[in-house]
């Protein structure tokens, strides 16, 4: 039987490795996995990513696409080797994140009320006020507790020397949680006792935590408020996260022709009539969540939710407008928030972002575009964006002109090399580049991040894109205890 | 519970039956295709079990194996088991949160054997019988995992309320058209393999051996699948059993609508109750039949009025 080879790992120049610190150097969180995997030959492990993708079709956690008439099922990409995170690593992103949430939920509430940090020329007007996600029917607008962001899925990568960076803040509707809770399942059956012999801090609780927050929002003082998930049906790309969650907390699953709303009140139709809806997680963005205020078309959402919202007889998550702050022009001013509102130095570092609406910035990103990854400012999913290392001479041309018909709707980063994970590959463990998406719960009680995440990898050789969208795949996240 | 919910759990039972149904008709006309000296007619198991145009039946009729094929996986035969499982899967899948997990990923499982190319290659290739075996393995997986998982509430009292209702429709209409073909060629009537078949099909054959001593006669093969309380897929059993889950619906928040669907199914239980071969045949099967199959449509037309009708 032939062992797996170890040694053929090649890191990557000049790019963190979440393994080796050098060739033959290997970071200590991993030393236990790598014992484990030498005793298995590439047969074994090829039995058990087999496993996993068994698992996860009979699971039914699968995506459809559409190929002439008949829908085709597929699983979402998953590497059987785990990504592991040190105590103290965790200790301190845990810290950043909270720091930046609080910050951000200040800022939210400021700028739908007193609009201080407008005024005090901390963040321009003209910059709210040109975001499409800044929504006035929100103005003066009281959300229970002032939280406005309850769940929010934080995109953090590691430069070449391991400092963590925020890629972006995803205060809207992150979705992904169901893969953090499910490649944890597929792993204890891949690596039996492998998890409590490193250590590894569980991410169960998420489910609980959020539906105890959920329950907390009720406007009415009830035993067992109503709450519900409400989704934009089965055939979202995420449906099978929104029943997973719905399942998980024990909660309603309803789409938007499950609800009306009556004498600004929101109601489901049951089998013995009406019932009044307290809480509604939603996952339906905010274009499509009330016809009458919003997008007409919609018939994914509710006639008169905001008016029942407004009146404070339900309460919504997240809050409606959140977009504003996920802007990615908006984002570069978040360090600044943390300072003006909590008066402390931002933990976690932003990567450095250039706004193309300023004459000086534009010009500097034109002369060195192949160094930048450009974005638009209110796409996401890796949609819409320039790579500029791996763009054609003409490509940067059409992307130029695209820029300068509206240039407040980019953004631009130098290129972030990402750090490397070892993913198991035709027989062989290889370097692919990762990112990592942990998940905040904010509540009345105060914010808290289960230990534990998204691991995004891109698996085409050299990608720097981890989108499920953009060919990437996921892994199961370890936080070690100790 | 949301009306669209109730309506998920109803459908998606009523098709799991169904698939059921077709497959136990398909496995046994098989092996009695494979078991006769004339031409094997499928003339009548196409017509209870298929939804198919005219011109693609007549063109297959007489292959056996072709039938198969057609009404397991045809797509365009709106009751092909493919067709049956595919709606039960959605329906499930937009009900998950209310069916346990294991029964969500049996009725995955079940899908993803009837696409299974294997199965395909069976039924051309190979022995047919295999891959209705294997399909009804799946569904036995589906009763069984049912049964020990649903919770004892709504949710459960709508799926069972659909699978009897399907259940002795399938009944009524497997009596219907096995005793218009015995009117049509009366030699059937002496024909033992005829009802042998019939009775295998609804899987009670070893009842009625034990029941009657006598041989096959149509009277006592209509007694035991018309009144027969103790077999589980008699039109009294299933009616009994309607009328059992629906009185767990009770409420005080729909009471006018309880009553009315109340009364009619009352009503149908103690017409069947209180019938007799006898009577039965004095007032005409065929009428009869027709009479009870649409008090049953009126039941399902009623609750989808009264219970679907908000979603």
């Amino acid at each position: 039987m032939s062992r797996i080879n170890l040694n053929s790992y090649q890191n990557v120049p000049n790019t963190w490795d979440e393994m080796y610190i050098s060739e033959q150097n290997l970071r200590g969180q991993y030393h236990r996995i790598l014992n484990y995997l030498q005793k298995e030959s590439a047969s074994d492990l090829n039995k058990k990513e087999e496993l996993a993708k068994r698992l996860f079709m009979s699971q039914g956690i699968t995506f459809t696409v559409y190929d002439s008439g008949e829908g085709i099922e597929k699983i979402f990409p998953f590497d059987i080797i785990p990504r592991v995170i040190t105590a103290s690593e965790w200790a301190f992103i845990e810290k950043g994140i909270k720091q930046r949430l609080k910050a951000l939920n200040l800022f939210l509430k400021d700028v739908y009320s007193n609009q201080f940090i407008i005024k005090d020329k901390v963040i321009p007007a003209a910059l709210i006020y040109s975001c499409p996600h800044f929504l006035r029917e929100m103005y003066q607008l009281n959300v229970p507790h002032d939280i406005y962001i309850h769940i929010a899925g934080i995109d953090l990568i590691r430069d070449y020397d391991g400092t963590f960076y925020v890629l972006e803040d995803n205060l809207r509707t992150p979705s992904g949680v169901s893969y953090m809770l499910e490649n944890r399942e597929i792993t204890k059956r891949l690596f039996p006792d492998l998890i409590p012999q490193c250590g590894v801090r569980s991410v169960t609780e998420y489910p609980a935590i959020l539906y105890k927050n959920l329950v907390a929002l009720s406007p009415r003082a009830v035993a067992n408020p109503t709450i519900v998930l409400l989704s934009p049906g089965m055939y979202n790309s995420a449906y099978y996260e929104h029943t997973t969650l719905a399942r998980l907390m024990g909660v309603e699953l309803v789409e938007g022709r499950d609800l009306v709303v009556r004498d600004q009140k929101v109601f489901m139709k049951t089998t013995t009539g009406l019932q009044q809806v307290d809480v509604i997680y939603r996952r339906v963005d905010d274009e499509f969540i009330d016809p009458l205020v919003f997008n007409p078309n919609s018939v994914l959402g509710v006639a008169g939710l905001m008016s029942a919202y407004r009146k404070g007889n339900v309460a919504i998550i997240n809050a409606i407008g959140n977009g504003v702050a996920d802007d990615k022009a908006v984002y570069s001013y978040v360090p600044d928030m943390i300072r003006y509102y909590l008066n402390e130095e931002p933990l976690l570092k932003n990567v450095p972002t250039y706004s193309l609406s300023d004459p000086e910035q534009q010009e500097y990103v034109f002369q060195n575009m192949h160094k930048m990854v450009i974005k638009k400012t209110n796409e996401s999913g890796g949609y819409g964006m320039l790579m500029g290392h791996a763009a054609t001479e003409l490509e940067m041309q059409l992307y130029k002109q695209e820029i300068l018909k509206d240039p407040r709707n980019f953004i631009a980063q130098p290129t972030i090399s990402l750090s490397t994970a070892p993913c198991y590959m035709d027989g062989l463990l290889t370097p692919r580049r990762v990112d990592l998406r942990p998940y905040a719960l904010c509540g009345p009680d105060g914010i808290s991040i289960v230990p534990g995440g998204l691991t995004r990898v891109a698996l085409k050789e050299g990608s720097l894109v981890v989108n499920s969208s953009q060919g990437g795949g996921s892994k199961d996240t370890w936080v070690l205890s100790a | 519970m949301l009306s669209r919910v109730a309506s998920s759990l109803y459908w998606l039972s009523r098709y799991v039956e169904r698939s059921d149904g077709i497959l136990r008709m398909l496995k046994i006309n098989y092996a009695s295709s494979q078991d006769t000296i004339q031409e094997f007619t499928w003339d009548p198991v196409i017509r209870i079990s298929s939804g198919g145009d005219a011109e693609s039946i007549a063109e297959i009729k007489n292959d056996s194996r072709k039938v198969v094929e057609y009404l397991l996986f045809n797509r365009d035969n709106p009751n092909s088991v493919i067709n049956m499982v595919t709606l039960a899967r959605e329906n499930a899948r937009s009900v998950q949160e209310h069916i346990a997990k294991d029964l969500w990923q049996c009725l995955n499982e079940y899908y993803h054997t009837v696409k299974d190319p294997k199965l395909l290659w069976y039924v051309q290739k190979d022995d047919p019988i295999t891959a209705l075996d294997i399909l009804s393995k799946q569904v036995m997986l589906y009763y069984g995992t049912a049964e020990s998982t649903m919770e004892r509430g709504e949710s459960r009292s709508f799926m069972s309320i659909g699978k009897y209702l399907e259940r002795s429709i399938q009944s009524i209409d497997i009596l219907d058209i096995k005793f218009s073909s015995v009117s049509d060629n009366p030699d059937l009537l002496l024909d033992t393999s005829y009802w042998k078949h019939l009775l295998l099909s609804l899987g009670g054959y070893e009842l009625y051996l034990k029941s009657y001593r006598e041989g096959f006669t149509a009277e006592n093969i209509l007694e035991l699948v018309m009144l027969n309380k103790d077999f589980p897929r008699s039109a009294i059993y299933a009616v009994d059993n309607i009328q059992r889950y629906f009185g767990r619906l009770k409420s005080d928040q729909n009471m006018e609508h309880y009553n009315s669907l109340s009364f009619i199914i009352g009503r149908l239980s103690s017409n069947i109750t209180y019938s007799s071969v006898y009577s039965m045949k004095s007032e005409g099967l065929h009428n009869y039949l027709v009479k009870v199959r649409s008090e049953l449509y009126g039941i399902g037309n009623l609750m989808d009025e009264y219970y679907f009708a908000n979603s």
